[in-house]
C-alpha cells in the first residue's frame, strides 16, 4: 500500500468555470498511472463521498496519454459567493493526498 | 500542400508582465499572427460586476508596448481578447486608452478595431421569454429577477467578430470578453486550416507555455500545417512533450476530451501527440464537431452589498479551545443587538476560522484545533449597505474580543488584532448570477465592431 501523494507527481485543484471544481492527478510513468487506475481508488462513488456531493455531481475521467486522472465536481457554492472559501478552487485537492492505493 | 502558418501567443494574461526574452524569440521567427489573452472569469465576480480595471499602470503599459512593437516589426495582425480581465466595456475602453497613448508615444500608426462584448439586458430578456436560455452546466435557471439584478453582462465572442474586423482592414483588434481560443484561431480558420486542429492549437497556446515541461508563462508558438499542428515554447529550456501537451487539456477544464466552444465541440478523444524533436510536439486527429445551433456563453454578476472585515490571531490555548462556542455566542448577541433596527436578512456574518476548517469547509477531514498553537479568525460581514456592514462587523468584533468563556484566565481580550483600525472596509461585493448559453443566429450581431486609425 502507498498513499496517492507518494505515487502522483501532480495533485491539484482549480475552478473549471465558477460553478465547477476540477481535480487533476498526474503520474510520471505509465506503471504508476495503471496502478492507481487498477486500484479503483478514484471512482465517482468515492469522490462523491469524500467531497460530500451527490454522485450525479461528480465525473471521473481517465486520460492514458496524459498519464492523468481527472475528477470534476459541481461546486457546493459558486466561486466568489458569500459562502465561498476558495475563489480559484486552488486548495481543494488536499483530501486526495491520503487515499490508499493497493 | 498548404504552407505552414505561425501563430505566436504572447501571453495568457497580458498586463501581468510578459517574459521578454521568449517573446522576442517568437517575434524573430516572423509569426503570421500575434495573439494575447487578457482576461478570465477566474478572478471572480467583482471584476465583472464592478467593471473596474483590474490590471493597470506600468505592467499593462509595458506589455502593450511590447506586443504593439512586435506587431509593427513583423507586420503580423495583433489580436487581443477579454480586455481588462472581465471584458466589460469600461475595461475595454481603459485598455484602448493605453494602446492609443503607447501608439502615439512610439509613433506607431495603425488601424484599430475595438469589439465590445457587453450584452444589453433587453436582448437577454427577449431570449429568456422565448425560453431559449440554458444554464451552462449545473447552474440555476435564469429568471427575469436575476437578470434585472445583474450590473454587468458580457458574452464570450467566438472567432467570427475577429475575422470580420480583419476583413475590414484592422491591424490590431482589441475585444471585450472573448473565448480564449478566438484570438489564435480566427486567422488560421480564415486561411482554411482544419477547424478541429486549429481550435485545439488555440486552446494549447492561449495559456502561453503552460503546456510545456516545465510549464511557464513564456510566449509559445503554434504552427498550423496541412492535417497537423506543431506546438513549441519560445523559452529554450521548456520542452513540449506528448504528456505535457496532452495534459494541458485537463487544465481548468471539466472534461478533458470534449471542449465546448461557440458553435461546436473540440473533440480530443482521437488526438495523437508525437515528439518531433527535443522541444516540439506534432498533434493530429483532433476533430471539430459542430452543434445544431450557435450559442454564446453569457456571464453576469449582481451587486450583493458591502463588506467589512475584522481579523486577528488567537494564541491562548484556552481561547483556541473555546473559539467555536465564542463565535456562536457572538452571533446570537449580534442578532439580539439589532432586533428592530437591522433585519437579519440585510447582512451575513461569517466566522472564518483558519487553523480549523476555513479552507475546506465541510469537506475538511480534520476539523479540529487540538494540535493548533495559534489560529487566525476572519470576521467577515457583508451588509446591504456599507453602514449595516460596518455596524454589524464592529459589534461582532467587540463581543468576540471581550466575551467570557468557561476556564478563561485572560480577561483583557481574546484576539490579537494586527491593524488599526481593527474593522476594515473591503468594498463592494458582487456575485455571479448569470452563466448561461444564449443562441446567436449571427455570431457577429452581438459584437459591434468600431474601426479607427490611431497613432502616427
Amino acid at each position: 500500500m502507498a498513499r496517492l501523494d507518494e505515487i502522483a507527481i501532480v495533485i491539484r485543484s482549480k475552478n473549471a468555470g465558477p460553478f465547477c471544481l476540477t481535480l487533476d492527478v498526474l503520474f510520471a510513468d505509465e506503471a504508476s498511472y495503471r496502478r492507481v487506475v487498477a486500484a479503483q481508488a478514484i471512482t465517482a462513488e468515492k469522490m462523491a463521498a469524500l467531497y460530500r456531493q451527490p454522485i450525479g455531481n461528480v465525473q471521473v475521467y481517465h486520460h492514458p496519454i496524459a498519464l492523468a486522472m481527472k475528477v470534476s465536481i459541481v461546486r457546493s457554492v459558486p466561486a466568489g459567493s458569500l459562502a465561498d472559501t476558495d475563489l480559484y478552487g486552488a486548495q481543494q485537492h488536499v483530501p486526495l493526498y491520503p487515499i490508499e492505493i493497493a | 500542400m498548404k504552407p505552414e502558418m505561425k501563430i505566436l501567443a504572447a501571453s495568457g494574461q497580458l498586463g501581468y508582465g510578459i517574459p521578454e526574452e521568449a517573446f522576442r524569440r517568437g517575434v524573430a521567427r516572423q509569426p503570421d499572427v500575434i495573439g494575447a489573452d487578457m482576461g478570465s472569469i477566474d478572478p471572480g465576480p467583482y471584476c465583472l460586476g464592478s467593471g473596474e480595471m483590474v490590471v493597470a499602470g506600468e505592467g499593462l503599459r509595458r506589455d502593450l508596448r511590447m506586443v504593439l512593437e512586435g506587431a509593427k516589426e513583423t507586420g503580423a495582425p495583433l489580436l487581443m481578447g477579454s480586455a481588462g480581465t472581465a471584458g466589460r466595456r469600461s475595461q475595454l475602453d481603459g485598455v484602448v486608452e493605453v494602446v492609443e497613448s503607447v501608439a502615439k508615444e512610439r509613433g506607431i500608426k495603425l488601424r484599430l478595431a475595438t469589439i465590445p462584448a457587453d450584452i444589453p439586458k433587453e436582448v437577454v430578456r427577449k431570449h429568456l421569454r422565448a425560453g431559449d436560455i440554458e444554464p451552462c452546466g449545473t447552474v440555476p435557471a435564469l429568471t427575469e429577477e436575476e437578470l434585472d439584478r445583474a450590473t454587468g453582462i458580457v458574452a464570450q465572442m467566438g472567432v467570427e467578430p475577429f475575422q470580420r474586423a480583419i476583413e475590414m482592414g484592422a491591424e490590431v483588434v482589441i475585444a471585450g470578453r472573448a473565448c480564449d481560443t478566438s484570438m489564435f484561431a480566427a486567422i488560421p480558420l480564415m486561411k482554411g486550416y482544419d477547424k478541429g486542429l486549429t481550435m485545439h492549437m488555440a486552446k494549447l497556446i492561449e495559456c502561453a507555455s503552460a503546456c510545456a515541461d516545465p510549464g511557464g508563462r513564456d510566449a509559445s508558438m503554434g504552427v498550423m500545417g496541412d492535417g497537423y499542428f506543431v506546438v513549441e515554447s519560445m523559452h529554450p529550456r521548456q520542452r513540449c512533450t506528448p504528456v505535457s501537451v496532452a495534459a494541458h487539456a485537463l487544465y481548468e477544464q471539466s472534461d478533458p476530451f470534449q471542449l465546448e466552444e461557440p458553435g461546436g465541440i473540440i473533440d480530443l478523444a482521437e488526438s495523437r501527440y508525437e515528439q518531433i524533436d527535443e522541444r516540439r510536439v506534432r498533434v493530429t486527429g483532433s476533430v471539430w464537431r459542430p452543434s445544431s445551433r450557435y450559442c454564446v456563453k453569457l456571464e453576469g454578476a449582481r451587486h450583493t452589498g458591502f463588506r467589512y472585515l475584522a481579523m486577528g490571531g488567537i494564541r491562548d490555548p484556552r481561547m483556541i479551545a473555546a473559539t467555536d462556542s465564542v463565535a456562536e455566542e457572538t452571533r446570537q448577541i449580534v442578532s439580539r443587538t439589532f432586533v428592530g433596527s437591522i433585519d437579519p436578512s440585510d447582512y451575513t456574518l461569517t466566522f472564518r476560522i483558519y487553523g480549523k476548517d476555513a479552507v475546506l469547509g465541510p469537506v475538511e477531514p480534520t476539523p479540529s484545533m487540538a494540535q493548533a498553537h495559534e489560529i487566525f479568525v476572519l470576521i467577515d460581514v457583508v451588509g446591504r449597505t456599507e453602514l449595516i456592514a460596518k455596524s454589524v462587523c464592529g459589534v461582532a468584533k467587540q463581543f468576540f474580543l471581550h466575551l467570557r468563556y468557561p476556564g478563561i484566565l485572560c480577561t483583557s481580550g481574546n484576539i490579537a488584532h494586527p491593524f488599526s483600525p481593527d474593522v476594515l472596509a473591503a468594498g463592494a461585493v458582487y456575485e455571479f448570477n448569470i452563466y448561461h448559453l444564449m443562441p446567436a443566429g449571427d455570431p457577429c450581431a452581438l459584437f459591434p465592431i468600431q474601426m479607427r486609425t490611431i497613432g502616427g
